[in-house]
């Protein structure tokens, strides 16, 4: 696979279209889930994201040293890219980093989740704690990598997920005790 | 799973739905052209040359064209007819003495046989074999490489040929690995 991708990259810094969309089609739908779940499932902005991000990549790539994956390297540049979008729309909420004060109870955990409310739950988180869930509980990166990611304490991200995940039990909570009234 | 996860570890239930969270989707078409498009703005990908012929073509222009396309259709098939399986380079090498009228025929069969599987390349939509592709696309250049350098041959002034060669010498250099960069950035 990696293989295959610098050989394809190769011959992307030489100029070769159909080397750059193949390129594109072995990496755009892992991206694009990625950015289209960081920016909370608005399709204009991550397509844009995409696209930015496929232009820095090309524009850096004769500097990438193969020291990782192809694929962590295009999604590092997709996070920037996503987290550059949203604070210049003005999107990001003052939840983003804070040292956050509030009382630290717990959200029971859900004893049953459908992987579609899920989705629609992180759609709906803040900013700041849906970047950290979706990097930790989908992605599967440590609190290490997440704060070297975006430039914020180990504690913070530990913070912002724990606060993430009982924003999502709250939510899901009530909307199935809701329904479960009506 | 992760041994640094907070003290509200994730439920089955939970773990469940996240692990079932789709990890690839695709984007709409129109990006990969948006994105091909805009890497052609800052340079990172030439113009084709058949999209500055396109803006070139009038009604008349393609009509003339498909008479053509007709016409060289109707004599490959005659043409094709008298020669059986038999080819030039087969009668040369057999001793026959063929006409240039043969070579003429046998090279308009095996342009359009080399333009045709590029173009079936290109319009490949399978994209899981990688390797497959690369190298179909690299014995294509070779290919023209050899045959530019057999125009020139023929024709040591032909612009086009030289060309050819100039650019698919020009593309080696830039394939050649660069001396190790020593700043690391990794995003």
């Amino acid at each position: 696979m990696a293989e295959v991708d610098r050989v394809l990259a190769d011959q992307v810094l030489a100029g070769d279209e159909l080397a750059f969309r193949e390129l594109y089609r072995r990496h755009a739908p892992r991206l694009y889930q990625l950015v289209l779940r960081f920016v909370g499932g608005i399709d204009a902005d991550a397509e844009d994201i995409v696209q930015d991000t496929w232009l820095k990549a090309t524009e850096r790539l004769g500097g990438f040293r193969w020291e990782a994956s192809f694929g962590s390297w295009l999604s590092a540049i997709g996070l920037n890219v996503a987290r550059e979008t949203l604070r210049r729309r003005g999107r990001r909420q003052e939840v983003d980093w804070p040292e956050v004060n509030e009382p630290a109870t717990k959200a029971p955990p859900l004893d049953r989740l459908e992987p579609v409310d899920l989705e629609r739950a992180i759609a709906r988180l803040p900013d700041g704690y849906r970047t950290v869930l979706v990097l930790h509980d989908v992605e599967g990166y440590r609190h290490e990598d997440i704060a070297q990611h975006l430039g914020v304490s180990v504690g913070t991200s530990k913070s912002q997920l724990f606060h993430a995940r009982r924003a999502i039990r709250t939510a899901l909570g009530a909307g199935r005790k809701e329904r479960t009234h009506a | 799973m992760h041994d640094d996860d907070p003290p509200d570890e994730l439920s089955p239930a939970e773990r469940q739905a996240f692990d079932a969270l789709p990890r690839e989707q695709a984007p709409p078409p129109t990006l990969e052209e948006r994105t091909v498009t805009l890497l052609r703005a800052h340079g990172h990908l030439p113009t084709p040359l058949t999209a500055v012929r396109r803006r070139r073509w009038s009604g008349p222009w393609l009509v003339g064209a498909a008479a053509a396309g007709l016409a060289l259709f109707a004599s490959g098939v005659a043409v094709g007819q008298f020669l059986g399986t038999r080819n030039a380079v087969q009668l040369l090498s057999a001793g026959r003495i063929v006409s240039a009228a043969e070579v003429a025929n046998h090279v308009e069969r095996a342009g359009s046989n080399y333009v045709a599987a590029l173009t079936l390349l290109a319009q490949l939509q399978d994209t899981t074999d990688v390797a497959s592709r690369v190298k179909a696309r690299q014995a294509a250049l070779q290919v023209l490489g050899a045959a530019a350098e057999e125009i020139v041959q023929l024709a040591p002034d032909d612009p086009l040929a030289g060309a050819v060669l100039r650019g698919l010498d020009q593309r080696s250099q830039l394939q050649r690995p660069a001396p190790p960069s020593r700043s690391v950035m990794w995003f």
